[in-house]
């Protein structure tokens, strides 16, 4: 079914593709790929040739993926350079309105990969669990702090500003996120945040991961989340991978908006009656409403198991991806 | 209750591909769809890209299943003289859409590599032709192909089958009429991820429900258009689905290749394998991570020009240039 679902380079080289450029990158850098693939990647969505020099190293690929070697006639239009390493795009005439957001994911996956190779690197080590326990003490040493430290883990969108603390742009489950360090408790970032637990300085890789399970649980209402609110309901969140949702998941997620509402007003009602004057709607309607529901989630959300599994299912939705709700899971 | 189906990853770079076109076409393709997806598909084939890589089309209308008439396109090089090697192509889509021209860009190259000449089919399709219209209108391709190899400037002797898909399904179908009816030689059977097995009874069938591309309930659409109420009974010929052959011995040498991530695997390493017990020579390949027809719409990516190159060489050793 090819012809249906297109090819990459079918995407419109003169419209914007922001979300759809960022979704590529984030799944190869998510995922591991190495500089090639991220080469590719560029190219391919960019329609001209991209090219990397990292410590005197020169990559090149075109459009179609392959290995460039001879020299391009055409000039660097764009160009990243950040200290052992330099990526650009190859085009002559104007640039293409999707260049500069391919450059920043290019450049940002590069500097990600050269990150990993630096023995000692930055402050991402610090909460990176795969890394040695030594490692992570030598370089909170770098860092001035004793591995009882306390300290928690601030968790931002990526293209969030430094907050002039230890800082990190990491990939994880939910995409490319900004980890931050934060000692003294003082740090309050302006857009949305997830605040992790405080832990001590050697298990902040904890810390990071409850950050990013505050920071799913944000929204317009509530932009400032602290995972040690959370209590007992962390360690179920912790334990959740949103690419396999639960069937309670995916059973909240395919409800229609008036019946997730009705859901909501009858787990929370004393009785039914009093959730139908909340609902305005006639007792016996609700009633209807409540066998159905219990009847699509296959358990009744009013007795005690049933409020249990309610709860937790609503909490793991906000930790699923739109992509991931529905049966059509994607990745 | 497991309510997590292990199945193999998709390669990163797919995946990457995927999260950015998977929303084009929901995974499941049910019949209503049908009409959209023969409307979606755009001329994958142009005469400008055939001009700029030295080859020339030719259309000619041919008497399909019970004489009806179907069209056929000749492609070969600008430059063609003498007989070269023959390829004939049955196109994919499900059995229900595409045309002569979908999936071509993967044999065009052998064309040009090997200066073969080309014949593509446009079979009608299901549901409104049933089986066995599509694979009979197949092989009155194949066989108005060899009596007129000769002044096509083909060589009647090195005639090789090739198709994706539904078509690689029909490749291979087409393959044991001719070898059932004394039909024409085939030096060669291409297999792409072939569609084979109407039965649904697979692991990697379970396994792709609701994800990645063409997945169980798609597969369940085309058989059923193509098979109606017979689907999975005792009443379908091994034409119609080879995976159901018990006797393959004499078929022509085949080349068979498909994804790890997809409903085709099993049936595709099946068949493979029942080919080698009856002593008919085959080359399989698994690429890991791939979901269905991944080198025609990610052929930027490293395991399609694996995929690609395998393939290619393959051909190249048949067609013994």
């Amino acid at each position: 079914m090819h012809h249906l679902v297109g090819r990459l380079s079918a995407l419109d080289p003169e419209a914007s593709e922001s979300l759809r450029i960022v979704s590529y990158f984030d799944v190869l850098i998510t995922r591991g790929a190495g500089l090639d693939g991220l080469l590719r990647g560029a190219a391919v969505l960019s329609g001209t040739v991209a090219g990397a020099e990292i410590r005197g190293r020169v990559s090149r690929r075109d459009p179609d993926g392959r290995s460039v070697t001879e020299a391009g006639g055409a000039r660097r239009s764009a160009q990243m350079s950040h200290g052992d390493w330099t990526v650009w795009l190859e085009r002559d005439g104007e640039p293409g309105p999707n260049d500069e957001m391919i450059m920043e994911r290019l450049a940002l996956g590069v500097e990600l990969i050269e990150g990993r190779r630096r023995p000692v690197s930055g402050f991402d080590a610090v909460i990176d669990p795969a890394r040695p326990l030594a490692e992570r003490v030598t370089l909170l040493a770098k860092h001035r702090l004793d591995p009882s430290t306390p300290v928690r883990i601030l968790a931002t969108p990526a293209d969030t500003a430094e907050l002039g603390a230890p800082s990190a742009i990491t990939p994880t489950r939910y995409g490319l996120l900004r980890a931050t360090l934060d000692v003294f408790g003082k740090l309050a970032p302006p857009g949305p945040v997830g605040f992790g637990t405080w832990v001590r300085a050697d298990r902040a890789p904890e810390s990071w991961d409850a950050a990013i399970v505050a920071l799913r649980l944000t929204d317009d209402d509530t932009p400032a989340v602290d995972a040690s609110e959370l209590g007992a309901m962390l360690l179920l969140a912790q334990a959740y991978d949103p690419r396999t949702p639960h069937e309670d998941v995916r059973a909240l997620a395919g409800l229609d908006p008036r019946s997730a509402d009705v859901l909501r007003t009858l787990v929370e009602a004393d009785s039914i009656r009093s959730a139908a004057a909340e609902l305005g709607m006639h007792h016996s309607t609700v009633q209807a409403r409540h066998e159905a529901l219990t009847h699509t989630l296959g358990y009744d959300p009013r007795s005690n198991i049933g409020r249990m599994r309610y709860i937790a299912a609503a909490l793991l939705l906000r930790l699923t991806g739109p992509v991931d709700r529905g049966h059509s899971q994607q990745m | 209750m497991s309510l997590i189906v292990p199945r193999p990853p998709f390669d990163p770079e797919l995946e990457a591909v995927l999260a950015v076109l998977g929303d084009r076409i929901p995974p499941t393709m049910t019949a209503e769809m049908i009409p959209g997806m023969r409307q979606a598909a755009p001329a994958e084939v142009t005469d400008e890209m055939l001009e700029a890589s030295g080859l020339t089309r030719r259309d000619v209308a041919i008497p399909g299943y019970l004489g009806d008439e179907i069209a056929v396109s000749v492609v070969a090089r600008r430059d063609h003289r003498g007989l070269g090697p023959g390829i004939y192509h049955t196109h994919g889509g499900g059995m229900v859409s595409g045309d002569r021209f979908s999936g071509l860009t993967q044999a065009l190259p052998w064309v040009v590599e090997h200066d073969a000449v080309l014949v593509t089919v446009d079979y009608r399709l299901a549901p409104e032709h049933p089986d066995p219209y599509p694979v009979e209108d197949c092989y009155a391709g194949l066989l108005w192909t060899a009596e007129h190899a000769r002044e096509l400037g083909m060589d009647p002797d090195r005639l090789l089958i090739a198709g994706q898909s539904a078509g690689g399904g029909l490749a291979a179908g087409v393959a044991l009429m001719a070898r059932d009816r004394q039909g024409p030689a085939l030096i060669g059977q291409v297999l792409m991820y072939p569609m084979l097995d109407d039965r649904d009874r697979t692991v990697s069938s379970a396994q792709f429900e609701g994800v990645g591309v063409w997945d169980r309930g798609s597969n369940a659409m085309g058989w059923t258009a193509l098979l109606g109420e017979r689907r999975g009974t005792d009443d379908v010929s091994v034409h119609a689905a080879p995976a159901r052959a018990s006797d393959l011995a004499g078929l022509p040498p085949a080349f068979i290749d498909c994804g790890s991530a997809e409903v085709f695997r099993d049936e595709d390493v099946a068949y493979a394998t029942a080919l080698w017990h009856a002593g008919v020579q085959a080359e399989l390949h698994i690429w890991p991570g791939g979901f269905h027809g991944f080198d025609l719409t990610a052929p930027h990516t490293a395991l399609a020009h694996a995929m690609t190159a395998t393939r290619n060489a393959w051909v190249a050793r048949t067609l013994g240039s």
